[in-house]
């Protein structure tokens, strides 16, 4: 039937296929995808090394030369207290991958030991492991995320007052470390649902497959199956769901900080430059067009990139 | 007795890749006399579904018919309109698939999905169709047919969604009625009563049956005449009972050979053909067999046989071998 | 047979719970094997036959203790190996394996048929890391695979080399016993020869011991020794290979062997065939007495109130049916 996977019977002269391999070769013929990675190659380029490439100061303001438009010395003009835009989005490229992916990387490693031993132990874990998503999901994010500023924000802002009196350590005081624990530990907090959820299915069907039902037969220890034989098998829709999921935390990230609940001025972070931009945005367009088409293309890339990998990972697809 | 129904000639359907378009029917010959029950055999890829698929135009994405014509009652089907194929497939050509589990939808009653047809086709009124829908399933022996127009694919046994797939294939008296392995999902004792239900159905309504199958034991009891794929050409056509007492291509002799016995003497190893057969894009030149074949010779390699009848028998018997003909003469 | 069983199967006995409802809060139980006694004897095929649902392959997954027994034992070496736990079974394991179906979920996509050939022999310290590419290609050798095939992922085989690769798999760890479950039904016709050969072949090399699960009763024919034939989660008939075929005792055997089309055009046409009617009913709420009688031709009133006795006709021919005489 037309309807089974392709066989592939062997010839010498074709050279052996490694799984990984031969994923990169299928998405390395999706333009789109290649695009994707390209754009996101760059930004991450420019959220390492962007303090050493930009004009200006994000911080340093010039009086003299407020709400230009743009021009060959500001690439992207200035704002209404003269900074560069060019260098406040270069920044905000460093804001936006350090809290995609540290909020990723939490919400992920969360999701996936909670999601996999839910999936292979059953039992009341995994009944409280689902309820426990569902409910968190059920709630509104937005709505969570506020909550969990406003009541929590007055006693990490004591905490750190008394660490400082007690040891007198700068580092206390700087209140950008409050805003990032705050915003990394709320966005984990409302998006690892989902990769709990995608885990959990996938140790579901692989465990009953006939090749775990093998190496069963085989007298194989369970560490080694859950090691060598599931993990393996669910890590491509984990890798999917990883790449949509930097985009997605991008975008909620600056609706955050467009909402005042995310990274605070005068750290520069799309959202807030959005937020700014939206009050003035009638007579200088700029201030809001620059880091709306970068947070755009951004997402759009990410989210390109993930579809790319979909089609790359998944051997169905293949022909 | 012996007027054409359908006749397919030198239909070739490809199927984009990435590496291109590869091509998966390679010059079908085929045709189907009125009243007659033609089997079609083949292993998985051989093109047999695709073949049938693309005469009432319901190719996947990405596959095309690129040539050849499909007479069927004089009209080509390959140039038709959409509409007008529209008409004729589930009109005049009805269809059985494989899979009765998937092939019914879930959420309907299956007297809806039956008078579904019947309303379009034939344009009967609401009740005309339910009364149709009725005879039919009590046609193909489904027990309490009237309540059962009431049921859920779900609350049927393989058996008997099956049947009611028939039906459905049935609805609007087809000239032709097309069963794409319509029992190898099925249990023997189940298949035994489907083959013999055909059986009777085409006795009784007089129709002309295309079985598609892998299962040659299946077929031999079935069809009045078999044609052999492989790899996207027919290799042998033949009266059933000359194919099985005379098989001509080493393809088709290998296959009966290879497939163990219920009665008779068995020997200790099945003979078996070597290799596999070739993927749609990689096909050889000349011969497709050839790579597989015991008897191949240097020109079997290099130049494609037609599909020609054999010399010296009075029967119809086509095959597409180089070496056919001289093996039987020296034989 | 007189000699001495590798496997003696005793009352062998698996049920399915299953939740219903929207809650689960009823349970209800598939009756998969139940009373299943039987023994397995040192290097011969034993097949079971039988419709979807009969049991067959449960019974296998049963013996191999990878579905735990609800009732009942499995004897190897004397002990019964029914409910061990994952631990004791351990060094059991490696006698007795099995070879799947489906030749696409048979092997790990991510490992190279070299590693998944290995793997056993590494885990159960058969050979030394040195010595494992040269028996992984002895291996491959075996099942008819060229050694190059070891660093080769199973997506880029065909279906039939796949099932080798599953073959050299399972017989890595040398085993004794082998259950294949339907290990050729997915395969074309062509490639099923190649490796029913391959599998006499190697029965004949290292004096395995087969329990053949199949639906294919002509392949059956061929193949085995002895012919087990399951209707619903019983037994109905056991005997050698001549028996079952020849001489069938069980009204159910005699009806599957008349359903089986044959190769032969001319004797179909003349063949009386005893059509089954209706279908095989739910394992959920089994029929009482004897489970074939609502559609057994013979039935009796004795057929629905008692189950049949699995009695011995006197020449290791098995049967369970109150309408044969003896």
């Amino acid at each position: 039937m037309t309807t089974q996977p392709a066989t592939a019977p062997l010839r010498d002269d074709e050279p052996p296929v490694n799984l990984w391999r031969d994923a990169w070769a299928r998405l390395s013929r999706n333009r789109l995808a290649v695009l994707s990675l390209a754009i996101i190659g760059l930004l991450a380029f420019v959220a390492v090394f962007g303090p050493w490439l930009t004009p200006f100061d994000f911080l340093s303001q010039n009086l003299d030369a407020r709400n230009l438009s743009p021009n060959w010395v500001h690439l992207f003009g200035t704002d209404e207290l003269g900074r560069d835009v060019f260098s406040r989005v270069v920044y905000g490229t460093r804001t936006a991958f350090v809290v995609a992916i540290v909020v990723t990387g939490i919400a992920a490693t969360l999701g996936v030991i909670l999601g996999a031993l839910a999936g292979y132990l059953g039992g009341p874990f995994d009944r409280f492991v689902m309820w426990f998503t569902d409910t968190t999901m059920s709630v509104p994010q937005l709505l969570l995320v506020v909550v969990i500023n406003a009541s929590l924000k007055p006693p990490l802002v004591n905490f750190m007052e008394a660490q400082y009196e007690a040891t007198k350590n700068g580092f206390f005081r700087n209140a950008i470390i409050i805003d990032f624990v705050l915003v990394f530990g709320s966005m984990a907090l409302i998006l690892w649902p989902p990769y709990a959820r995608l885990i959990r299915a996938q140790v579901l069907s692989i465990r009953s497959r006939p090749y775990v039902t093998a190496a069963r037969a085989l007298g194989l220890t369970t560490p080694i199956i859950i090691a060598r034989y599931i993990i393996p098998n669910a890590i491509g829709p984990l890798i999917v769901a990883i790449s949509a999921g930097l985009g997605n935390a991008m975008v909620l990230e600056s609706a955050f900080s467009f909402l005042g609940v995310g990274v605070n001025p005068p750290i520069p972070s799309w959202g807030n430059m959005i937020s700014d931009g939206l009050q003035v945005w009638r007579n200088h367009a700029h201030l809001l067009a620059a880091p709306a088409i970068v947070l755009g293309v951004a997402t759009i890339a990410f989210s390109f990139l993930g579809d790319g990998l979909n089609d790359a990972l998944n051997p169905r697809g293949r022909k | 007795m012996s007027e054409r129904l359908l006749d397919v000639r030198d239909l070739k359907i490809e199927i984009d890749t990435r590496r291109g378009r590869a091509v998966v029917v390679d010059g079908i010959d085929l045709h189907v006399d009125k009243g007659e029950t033609l089997g079609v055999v083949g292993e998985s890829g051989c093109g047999k579904s695709l073949t049938m698929l693309s005469l009432v135009g319901l190719l996947p994405n990405r596959i095309h018919t690129t040539g050849g014509s499909a007479h069927f009652a004089g009209t080509d089907l390959l140039r038709m309109q959409p509409a007008e194929l529209r008409a004729v497939r589930g009109g005049r050509i009805g269809f059985v698939f494989q899979d009765p589990m998937t092939s019914l939808n879930p959420v309907m009653r299956i007297g809806d999905q039956l008078m579904e047809s019947l309303r379009q086709h034939k344009r009967l009124d609401k009740a005309a169709a339910r009364q149709r829908a009725g005879e039919l399933l009590k046609l193909v022996g489904i027990p309490g047919a009237e309540q059962r127009l009431e049921s859920f694919p779900h609350e049927l046994s393989g058996g008997m969604r099956q049947r009611v797939m028939i039906a459905i294939g049935l609805a609007c008296d087809p000239d032709l009625l097309i069963a794409d392995e319509p029992t190898t999902a099925l249990d023997v004792t189940i298949q035994a009563q489907i083959v013999e239900l055909v059986k009777g159905l085409k006795q009784r309504l007089g129709m002309s049956v295309v079985w598609i199958t892998h299962d040659l034991a299946l077929i031999a009891g079935l069809a009045d005449r078999i044609a052999v794929l492989y790899a996207g050409t027919v290799v042998e056509d033949a009266p059933a009972e000359l194919l099985f007492r005379d098989p001509a291509h080493p393809y088709t002799r290998g296959l009966l050979a290879s497939i163990p016995r219920l009665h008779g003497e068995d020997g200790a190893r099945l003979s078996s053909i070597g290799g596999t057969p070739p993927e749609p894009g990689r096909r050889p030149q000349g011969c497709p067999f050839a790579p597989r074949c015991p008897l191949a010779e240097a020109m079997c390699h290099d130049i494609v046989p037609a599909l020609a009848p054999l010399r010296g028998v009075a029967t119809p018997h086509r095959v597409a071998c180089h070496v056919a003909n001289r093996v039987r003469e020296a034989a | 047979m007189g000699a001495e069983p590798l496997l003696r199967i005793e009352n062998l006995q698996k049920h399915f719970p299953i939740r219903l409802g929207a809650f689960g809060e009823s349970t209800a139980v598939v009756h998969a094997l139940d009373d299943a006694s039987f023994d397995i004897i040192a290097g011969e095929t034993l097949s079971l036959v039988g419709e979807s649902g009969c049991g067959k392959s449960t019974t296998g997954f049963t013996i191999l203790n990878l579905h735990r027994a609800t009732g009942g034992q499995v004897l190897y070496k004397g002990r019964n190996i029914a409910g061990l736990d994952e631990k004791a079974m351990r060094p059991i394991r490696r006698d007795l394996q099995i070879v799947f179906q489906d030749p696409y979920s048979t092997l790990n996509p991510r490992m190279t048929v070299g590693e998944a050939v290995g793997e056993p022999m590494l885990f159960h310290k058969l050979v030394k890391k040195p010595e494992l590419a040269e028996r992984v290609a002895q291996l491959l050798g075996d099942v008819g695979l060229p050694p190059r095939f070891a660093q080769r992922y199973p997506h880029e085989l065909s279906g039939g080399q796949r099932q080798r690769v599953a073959i050299a798999r399972a017989l890595a760890c040398q085993p004794r016993f082998i259950v294949c479950d339907e290990a050729i039904s997915a395969l074309d016709v062509s490639i099923q020869a190649q490796i029913i050969n391959l599998l006499l072949d190697l029965q004949e090399k290292y004096g395995l011991t087969y329990l053949f699960i199949a639906h294919d009763l002509a392949v059956v024919r061929h193949i085995s020794d002895r012919v087990g034939v399951m209707y619903l989660g019983r037994f109905a008939e056991l005997g050698t290979r001549d028996q079952v075929f020849g001489t069938p005792l069980h009204p159910y055997t005699r009806a599957l062997l008349s359903a089986v089309p044959e190769a032969d055009p001319v004797a179909e046409r003349s063949r009386q065939r005893q059509v089954l009617e209706g279908d095989v009913p739910s394992p959920l709420s089994p029929p009482s007495g004897c489970r074939f009688h609502t559609r057994c031709p013979l039935a009796m009133d004795v057929c629905r109130s008692t189950v049949p006795a699995w009695r011995d006709t006197g020449v290791g021919h098995f049967v369970a049916c109150h309408a044969v005489p003896g």
